[in-house]
């Protein structure tokens, strides 16, 4: 059985043909379609931004069938989610509040934006005491809060139980940052790493899970969220509310921009994000994984290397798999030069038609990404062409 | 050893809630004191508190690192000796701390006719909150893990931070959040 997949692994990893990477990319072409399709609405710039993102989406997944690359295609994708996150949501805050800072009286309303990062936090309480501990709107009318928690909560567990912590690669609409600023130096320039840094998740959200249940406060978005710096803030009226806002700052600039500037990982989120920590739980209910085939394997460790996340350690290659924090990125994929690393469906051989789990991970995580990523994306580029059109 | 230092902990803990019963019920006025000389009793528990959790961070990662005898963090605040020091010291700060419902407690006490009926009512109150610590005498095994003691030391000097931003603040009299 091993060496009948052995052999058909070398014509799976070829590049295709044009052809057939335009058959493979025809469910995402319709999909992108149906997702932005809206070609009669009057709003020039809306119309331009939608097409433009489909076109994007189709483009990328495309290449990814065309070269069978992943992680190379995925980040453009996900690092335009995280620029044009931004430039969307400010446009917005700025247009119906007139400030980027939220007052108390906003969260006394209730309509404070929610995002998915303090799900994990608002859990207890809610199963203690049925009290959500977020001064938002679980259903949508809340002003800001769009959609409202349940439309966020509902999304958020689709595409966890489908692709686990891939949200961390293709739905994470903050992620793209850190991912675009450890792309920008051609080499690390701070190598070595203690991995013990690796648990700081857990910590975090260990931390703020007894805090938020002692407290009935989402103590991370008020003390410690890195993207308030590039979405919302306290309105601060004295010094506390200066130095929660400092330390929003002083987070994004040392764990967004400089240290995946320093060492070309994704830092913010290995070492740091509370919700990585509890999206790693869901990679054991998700189906699809990454696997190294020992079999090929030299080791030369370039996937380790490779990876944003130091989710590959020795122990780990010699064992043949991912630590519980990968974000199916595909990063250590696109680089192992024997093909040792490979996608893989739980409960198949990992050596049998890798390319096969690979297509079926991308259909699902692209399907999910043009669907709430491309939004944000079509979003922010509709704002920047507002100035024009 | 475990439940060794849970007992401890209890135990100091309630020697920690009959004091507080002791002295609401013979000072009666305790919970009247002024506003201000009340925040800086919450303020000084609170940093205290907040210290201890950061000695506890610090001398988990100094300790012995024999794989035999487990992390540090087993025997908390010990070491070389298994001292239960540090769990008494603990058990008794977190007695005295005042959250909201034990200051209502203490209020109660202080309204009862006897002392030894202050001393009871606090005596049933430590039974009923100490139920939550049961399942931690059974997680012993769990700090084998270095990332599980990797964890909790992290996770400490974040809350001991958090605690101690408190208690500074109850301290200097400012309010907690900027609004």
């Amino acid at each position: 059985m091993a060496t009948e997949a052995r052999v058909l692994r070398p014509q799976q990893i070829e590049a295709r043909t044009i052809g057939r990477s335009i058959l493979l990319s025809l469910p995402v072409a319709l999909w992108s379609v149906l997702m932005f399709g809206h070609f009669w609405q009057p709003d020039r710039a809306a119309q331009i931004a939608s097409v433009t993102t489909a076109v994007f989406m189709i483009a990328l997944f495309f290449m990814m069938m065309r070269t069978g690359s992943t992680y190379r295609w995925r980040r453009w994708f996900f690092v335009a989610l995280g620029l044009l996150f931004p430039v969307g949501f400010i446009h917005t805050v700025m247009v119906m509040r007139g400030t980027m800072g939220i007052p108390i009286e906003e969260m006394i309303a209730g309509r404070t934006p929610f995002c998915f990062l303090p799900i994990p936090l608002l859990i207890l309480p809610a199963a203690l005491t049925k009290t959500v501990v977020f001064p938002g709107s679980i259903l949508p009318g809340g002003g800001m809060s769009g959609g409202g928690m349940a439309a966020m909560a509902g999304i958020w567990l689709a595409m966890t139980i489908v692709i686990g912590k891939g949200w961390c690669s293709y739905a994470c609409f903050f992620g793209g940052i850190e991912e675009g600023m450890a792309a920008v130096p051609k080499r690390a320039k701070l190598k070595k790493i203690d991995t013990r840094w690796r648990y700081g998740p857990w910590a975090v959200l260990l931390a703020m899970v007894l805090l938020s249940l002692a407290l009935f406060d989402s103590v991370y978005c008020m003390w410690l969220c890195p993207f308030k710096a590039v979405s919302e803030y306290v309105a601060a009226r004295n010094t506390l509310g200066m130095v929660q806002n400092g330390i929003f700052v002083v987070l994004f600039a040392g764990l967004v921009i400089a240290l995946p500037l320093l060492t070309k990982k994704r830092t913010q989120c290995a070492f740091f994000c509370p919700f990585g920590a509890f999206q790693s739980i869901f990679n054991k209910t998700s189906v699809f994984d990454v696997k190294i085939d020992r079999t090929r394997c030299s080791p030369c460790v370039l996937c380790k290397t490779a990876c944003p996340t130091l989710s590959l350690t020795d122990e780990s290659i010699v064992r043949g798999e991912t630590l519980m924090s990968c974000m199916k990125c595909g990063a250590c994929v696109d680089a192992c030069p024997k093909d040792a690393a490979v996608w893989h469906i739980k409960g198949t051989d990992v050596a049998v038609k890798p390319e096969r789990a690979r297509l079926m991970f991308l259909y699902a995580a692209w399907g999910m990404a043009i669907m709430f990523g491309g939004g944000t994306i079509a979003g922010g580029l509709a704002t920047i062409l507002h100035v024009f059109v | 050893m475990n439940s060794r230092y849970i007992s401890t902990f209890l135990g100091a803990r309630f020697l920690g809630y009959l004091a507080f019963a002791a002295v609401a019920w013979e000072l009666g006025a305790l919970v009247s004191l002024p506003p201000a000389p009340r925040m800086l009793l919450f303020g000084a528990v609170h940093v205290s508190l907040a210290c201890v959790l950061l000695w506890y961070a610090y001398s988990a990662g100094h300790g012995c690192a024999h794989a035999c005898s487990g992390s540090e963090l087993v025997t908390i605040g010990a070491t070389k000796k298994r001292s239960v020091a540090g769990p008494a010291a603990l058990g008794f700060l977190t007695g005295l701390s005042l959250c909201p419902p034990f200051v209502a407690a203490g209020v109660r006490a202080a309204g009862l006719g006897s002392v030894a009926a202050a001393l009871l009512f606090f005596a049933v109150f430590f039974v009923g909150t100490s139920i939550w610590f049961v399942p931690f005498v059974g997680l012993g095994c769990v700090t084998r893990n270095e990332g599980v003691t990797t964890v909790a030391r992290m996770a400490m000097v974040l809350i001991a931070l958090y605690y101690g931003y408190l208690g500074l603040t109850m301290l200097f009299g400012r309010k907690v959040y900027g609004y």
